[in-house]
């Protein structure tokens, strides 16, 4: 049996290591356009700030691969045929047959909107891939990094427009020096790294959000006041409510923004509004996707497509809720690669979700949720605490009649396995607070929480 | 932190240089009785004296320098000032007063088998009954049973003058340490055999102390031991190398692949209750815990597969936990063992 794999991120990789782990004699091609090996697209923030190399963020070594006998395809795919199960590969490569299909390919930026200058000007850019990395490190340092990029990392020559792996030509080069006065437009997780790196690099820089506040989709006013309080401290424009309307440019370079609040100058653009299923090249397939470029998949995650899989960033899949559409995770991506793996094998084996837990870093601020916050569920109040103490932090747990289906934490660390369980356990939000503390997860000799029984008063017991 | 983007801390042309001044001076020092009349120009009692007092300003300045690095953390604050602490009063102010009251020179923060002189019956024999007993169950009581309930970091990181300068003075270079698996073969096969070295010295030099040189041959064996373990252990391996590798391989060269009492340690701390608890399904495989890992622990590799871990070599410098953006790591002294023994994960997993 030959199973391709396209894509060599956490969900293909996973779903290889699977395979490999279930059938020695199987064998499996990975295929990628992006890098030889597998790297932690999460950790692209810290190579551009400089704080780990590019070798740091490859989880495995690189005889890997060998070891496993695990083949790989450095093209772009083109088309597939799921009738007479081939693919077309870039770069003069013959096209390579397949019993089974995996589709891992990911996401790529999201479209930008009609902002007039996009795609004629040099340095204007996004912060997904590791081509986008090299352009990015280029920008702001004129050169790739301490260690240059392994040579494996370098793009294709031969790829198609459409692709997110192109190598992009930096406005630095041709000025001659680095990046001063960077915007960065978006207010999610993508824009708050790019915003932390320009800081690590010295600059101060605009932060353009067109919401009110900073990434509503997870976190309350008061929360978010935190959050962009702090990175006004720490030098950054955080522009609130404002929305880009057009790129200025000189010499064929950036050189402003303009919005409906007024204007910015720019040499550096930075867009972070966020991603979208990478699936393109999949047009004219037959294989079925949904409005947002998502692979539809069963539970076996199988697609439309006999003899196709998908998972990871580029299929959308049912939540915990009900909703259809891509999770873009990294521990989901890891879950539904092992998991299509076994459905490829013939495992009977569903895909299902339980309760939604995420975390992340803003600035220096550590963030941690679990369960229903921020999804307007139906009669919900909220429980929320200030601690401004040794440890400042903020703590809100999401109520429904008293019983407790969420939690959002700032500033410490916490179990959100813990609090996983307190929300299937439907446990009243009274006795959640008698046993908040077992649930922290700070390092040893973190002072622990303490709630004074005034901030608890207004604790009703549920029915 | 831009860590990579420092030549001096990545070997560039600075790094090699002050590698070479400090293999230099180590050389210096050792074999050489040139800075005698420097320490005693300072009014210091010889050379030893004057490489205390540089030694505790290393520590002292590379400790702020720490601080500002990584001080938002309690632990590491903590830790540090410790260290410091420690290295000013019993690594050199102790030692140097000592004598002054008609005391032995005594280091009360090194144990057997790191200082491995201490257990031979003459060096017992010469100390007074409080040191010699201090020596004794300090290796023998205090050092396994600490370590048993809290892991080696209690010595290797809190209180022991080396880990104190490979984490101060050292620490700009910790994330050069290699996370390989070759390196991890040698390590093993390196430091377990100093600490068999240094247990069959040991045993050889009191033998022969106790049986008073009953044979010519076995005696001056004996000698050749001493003279042969000081020279490759005591002095090549934890000075010249140890410290001068600093800026090239890390700051835990000696102590991760020559020390007979990290070994030991490790080995006791398998069997005590210390872990490294591991957050279920949070970790993004970023591998910052593995790059600043100094002892050159792939720490990525047991939190992407949801492992929690006692590892031997680990010292506990919390460096991992700290580092983590998500918090997926925890430092315990309370592990409940079962739980780890099960891999659950896939990546680099057994195949
Ligand atoms: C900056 C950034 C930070 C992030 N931080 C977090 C985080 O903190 N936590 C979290 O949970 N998630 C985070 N994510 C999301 C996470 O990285 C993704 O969910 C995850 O990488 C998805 O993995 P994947 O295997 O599905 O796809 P990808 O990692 O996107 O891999 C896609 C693969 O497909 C290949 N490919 C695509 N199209 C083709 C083609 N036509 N031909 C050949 N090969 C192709 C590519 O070469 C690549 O190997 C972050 C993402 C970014 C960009
Ligand atoms: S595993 Fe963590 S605590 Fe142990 S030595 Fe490495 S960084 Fe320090
Ligand atoms: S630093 Fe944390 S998130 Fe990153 S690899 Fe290590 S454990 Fe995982």
């Amino acid at each position: 049996m030959h199973v391709v794999i396209v894509g060599n991120g956490i969900a293909g990789m996973e779903a290889a290591l699977t395979l490999r782990q279930r059938d020695a004699e199987a064998r499996i091609t990975l295929v990628s356009e992006e890098s030889d090996h597998f790297f932690s697209r999460t950790a692209l923030m810290y190579v551009l700030c400089g704080q780990m190399c590019h070798r740091d963020i490859e989880p495995l070594e690189r005889g890997t691969y060998e070891r496993l006998s695990l083949e790989r395809v450095r093209a772009r795919v083109t088309a597939v045929d799921p009738e007479r199960r081939v693919l077309q590969l870039s770069d003069k490569l013959p096209p390579l047959s397949y019993d089974r299909l995996l589709i891992a390919c990911g996401s790529r930026p999201r479209p930008t909107p009609f902002w007039p200058g996009y795609g004629e000007l040099e340095g204007i850019g996004h912060f997904v891939t590791l081509q986008d990395l090299a352009w990015l490190e280029t920008e702001l340092h004129l050169s790739t990094g301490h260690d240059r990029p392994p040579r494996e990392w370098a793009h294709l020559e031969h790829t198609t427009d459409d692709s997110p792996y192109q190598r992009r030509e930096a406005a630095a080069t041709r000025r001659g020096t680095r990046a001063r006065t960077p915007v960065v437009i978006g207010g999610g997780l993508i824009g708050v790294e790019v915003v932390e790196t320009l800081l690590s690099a010295g600059l101060s820089p605009t932060f353009l959000i067109r919401e009110d506040w900073f990434w509503p989709i997870a976190l309350d006013e008061r929360e978010s006041t935190w959050i962009a309080d702090r990175m006004r401290h720490h030098g950054v424009d955080v522009r609130l409510g404002e929305s880009v309307q057009r790129f200025e440019g000189t010499d064929g370079r950036i050189s402003g923004v303009l919005t409906d609040q007024g204007g910015h100058d720019a040499d550096l653009v930075v867009i972070a509004i966020g991603v979208v299923p990478n699936t393109g090249w999949l047009e004219g397939s037959g294989i079925e996707r949904d409005s947002s470029g998502g692979i539809l998949v069963d539970e076996q995650l199988k697609t439309s497509a006999q003899g196709v899989w998908a998972a990871g960033d580029c299929a959308s899949v049912r939540w915990f809720n009900g909703w259809v559409r891509p999770e873009q995770l990294w521990y989901t991506g890891r879950d539904q690669g092992r998991l299509a793996a076994r459905a490829i094998l013939g495992d009977e084996v569903r895909y299902a979700r339980g309760t939604w837990y995420n975390s992340a870093k803003l600035m220096d601020i550590e963030y941690t949720t679990a369960g229903l916050v921020n999804m307007g569920v139906e009669g919900e109040a909220s429980w929320f605490f200030e601690e401004r103490g040794r440890v400042r932090s903020t703590t809100r747990i999401v109520h429904v009649g008293g019983r407790v289906v969420g939690f959002n934490f700032l500033g410490r660390r916490w179990d959100h396995d813990l609090c996983v369980r307190w929300i299937e356990e439907r446990r009243p939000l009274s006795w959640v607070l008698d046993h908040l503390d077992e649930a922290r997860f700070d390092t040893e000799l973190v002072p622990p929480l303490r709630i004074p029984a005034s901030a608890r008063s207004p604790v009703a017991s549920p029915p | 932190m831009t860590t990579y983007r420092q030549a001096w801390r990545n070997r560039g042309p600075a790094a090699w240089l002050l590698s070479a001044t400090l293999i230099g001076s180590y050389c210096v020092l050792y074999w050489t009785s040139w800075l005698d009349p420097i320490a005693q120009g300072l009014g210091l009692r010889n050379r030893w004296f004057l490489y205390g007092l540089l030694y505790t300003v290393g520590v002292g300045g590379g400790g702020l320098l720490y601080l500002r690095r990584h001080g938002s953390s309690r632990y590491n604050r903590l830790r540090i000032m410790t260290n410091f602490g420690i290295q000013a009063i019993f690594g050199f102010t102790l030692p140097f007063v000592m004598p002054l009251l008609g005391q032995p020179e005594f280091y009360f923060s090194y144990l057997w088998p790191l200082k491995y002189d201490i257990l031979y019956p003459h060096t017992l024999a010469g100390l007074p009954t409080y040191l010699a007993v201090y020596a004794i169950l300090g290796a023998t009581v205090v050092a396994p049973v600490l370590a048993l309930s809290f892991g080696k970091r209690w010595y290797c990181s809190w209180i022991c003058g080396c880990g104190a300068l490979a984490n101060t003075f050292g620490d700009p270079w910790r994330h050069l340490t290699s996370s390989s698996t070759r390196a991890w073969r040698f390590e093993r096969l390196a430091v377990h055999t100093v600490l068999l070295v240094a247990f069959a010295a040991t045993g050889v030099i009191a033998a022969d102390q106790l049986l008073s040189s009953k044979s010519a041959a076995f005696s001056s064996f004996a000698y050749e031991v001493k003279q042969g373990y000081g020279f490759v252990v005591g002095a090549l391996l934890a000075g010249v190398v140890g410290t001068g590798l600093y800026p090239l391989l890390g700051p835990r060269v000696w102590c991760r692949n020559f020390c007979p009492m990290a070994a030991l340690l490790g080995i006791i701390q398998k069997a005590g209750r210390f872990r490294i608890r591991v957050k279920r399904d949070m970790c993004i495989s970023c591998g910052n815990c593995t790059t600043y890992c100094e002892m050159g622990i792939d720490v990525r590799s047991y939190a992407q597969s949801n492992q929690s871990f006692t590892r031997a070599s680990c010292v506990g410098c919390g460096m991992c936990a700290h580092v983590c953006p998500r918090g997926v790591l925890r430092l315990e002294n309370h592990a409940p063992r079962a739980r780890d023994k099960a891999r659950q994960g896939l990546i680099t997993a057994d195949f």
